[in-house]
């Protein structure tokens, strides 16, 4: 029996959105789950791999999650970084506002 | 009056086996622990059937971050439990409680280890049990040295604490007031550009046995509190003088001679150690108490083991107990150990209670199998 995970998201501005890991080919090597730059920048080497998965259901199922995992990675990062924007804009906004009240105070 | 340890013994069975997860820091620290039944006395001892480790070592010049460490624990968790069971020859099912750190500890890695021993407790429908690391440690040190009622000396990269116990709690009577002592040697021996490995205290350790001039450091203790990182940034800029741009020699007042890096080492060892010997003198005085119990990563040092030993011969009947780095460093027995003393006293946390908190103090634990 093939497992396959699934993931659902769901926020005020998205009602629904579905992740599933797509045909392949998966490894336990996800693209999200890397050694940080930093540490391979300092002359640090990689010890810590995960193991290859097995060709059994179990092993097949972690190879799939490690997929699915990296796109959630992905899409939450991307939201994060939209939601950042968001809030510096809004700060950049009321800065405006302020200094230039500010402005014609001076004047 | 003694507490009965046995009231929750499976009927049919007569001896309790807990695997113990630990991983606040950077040691993944996997143990498998059998007590038999009845109290735990010198001819009962718990019985320690594997005890493995790993750690996670960063490059020279560098700490564990705790992104890349709890990915090493993730990663290594399931093969070091394996090795864990197969070196104790039992199978999952034999096990009574799964025991992890619950806290204090860096944030990411324990959630990375207790993920694990969630997943196994519901696949082998086994109970889970939290545990505090410093409990783990103080009663993992009590039951391997045989030290009754011990005033502790808790030291390790995280934590330093003088505890000592009254009325089922493990009191805290001194303690820093920021940084802790291992942190404070590790992040010199980043100045210095220490190797990491097999650890940088251990490394400053070695260094310091060749210093021999003492160089002037502050001296901070705070009432039974001491504060270590005003000594940290005063040698910081020392070696940054010596070993930077400036190459400025420094030169032993008495002898004329240079002063080293080994110097440099031995001096910081040297104050910090006598600040740490005297709040636990003080505690001993306070609790009336002749034993002193020094457990945590940096309890292996010798020099802090000489030291103690030195005030506490000048006491009556004065006896000093440590254990070695299968012990003293983080390892995942003694969570097994405290978890199963909880376990035979019918505590287990429940799936819904399992979060990890970096902030756990020793004197919140309800130390409910001691009664003394």
């Amino acid at each position: 029996m093939a497992l396959i995970p699934t993931a659902t998201y769901q926020a005020p501005d998205i009602p629904h959105r579905e992740f599933h890991p797509g045909d392949g080919p998966h490894t336990t090597s996800g693209t999200t789950t890397q050694i940080s730059d930093h540490v391979i920048n300092a002359g640090g080497e990689d010890r810590d791999k995960p193991t290859p998965h097995k060709d059994t259901p179990m092993g097949n199922l972690r190879a799939q999650l490690t997929t699915l995992q990296d796109q959630l990675n992905v899409f939450l990062t991307e939201r994060m970084k939209l939601d950042k924007q968001g809030k510096s804009n809004e700060q950049e906004l009321e800065r405006k506002i302020l200094d230039e009240a500010e402005d014609e105070e001076e004047d | 009056m003694t507490v009965d340890l046995d009231k929750y013994l499976k009927p049919g069975k007569d001896h309790y086996i807990a695997l113990g997860l630990e991983g606040s820091a950077n040691k993944l620290g996997v143990g498998v622990i059998r007590h038999n039944q009845g109290q735990l006395t010198s001819s009962n001892r718990a019985e320690v059937l594997s005890n493995i480790r790993d750690t996670y070592i960063a490059p020279p010049g560098e700490g564990f971050l705790p992104r890349d460490t709890a990915r090493h624990h993730r990663n290594w968790v399931v093969r070091v439990i394996k090795r864990a069971l197969a070196v104790a020859k039992i199978k999952g099912t034999d096990i009574d409680v799964i025991c992890f750190t619950q806290g204090p500890g860096m944030g990411s890695p324990l959630q990375s280890v207790v993920i694990a021993a969630r997943t196994l407790a519901q696949l082998w429908k086994i109970p889970l049990m939290g545990v505090n690391h410093c409990v783990g440690h103080i009663e993992m040190g009590r039951e391997i040295t045989g030290a009754d009622n011990p005033v502790v000396l808790y030291v390790s990269g995280g934590n330093t604490q003088v505890i000592a116990y009254s009325k089922q709690r493990y009191r805290i009577f001194g303690e820093t007031l920021d940084i802790a002592i291992g942190n404070c040697l590790d992040r010199f021996a980043r100045t210095l550009k220490i190797p990491n490995e097999p650890a940088p205290g251990y490394n400053i350790e070695q260094m310091a046995k060749k210093g021999k001039h003492l160089v002037n450091l502050p001296y901070t203790v705070k009432g039974m509190d001491l504060s270590m990182s005003g000594i940290l940034a005063n040698i910081d800029s020392i070696a940054k003088d010596m070993f930077g741009k400036q190459n400025k020699q420094l030169i032993d007042e008495e002898t004329g001679e240079p002063i080293t890096a080994e110097d440099l080492c031995f001096s910081l060892q040297e104050i910090l150690f006598s600040m740490l010997v005297e709040i636990t003198e003080r505690a001993l005085a306070h609790v009336n108490s002749n034993q002193v119990l020094i457990v945590g990563g940096v309890g292996s040092n010798q020099r802090l083991q000489e030291m103690m030993k030195l005030m506490i011969e000048d006491r009556k009947n004065g006896q000093i107990y440590a254990t070695d780095e299968r012990f003293c460093i983080d390892n995942g027995i003694m969570i097994a150990h405290a978890g199963l003393l909880s376990y035979r006293m019918g505590q287990v946390t429940d799936l819904d209670h399992t979060v990890c908190t970096q902030r756990f103090r020793t004197d919140e634990v309800f130390v409910e199998w001691r009664d003394d």
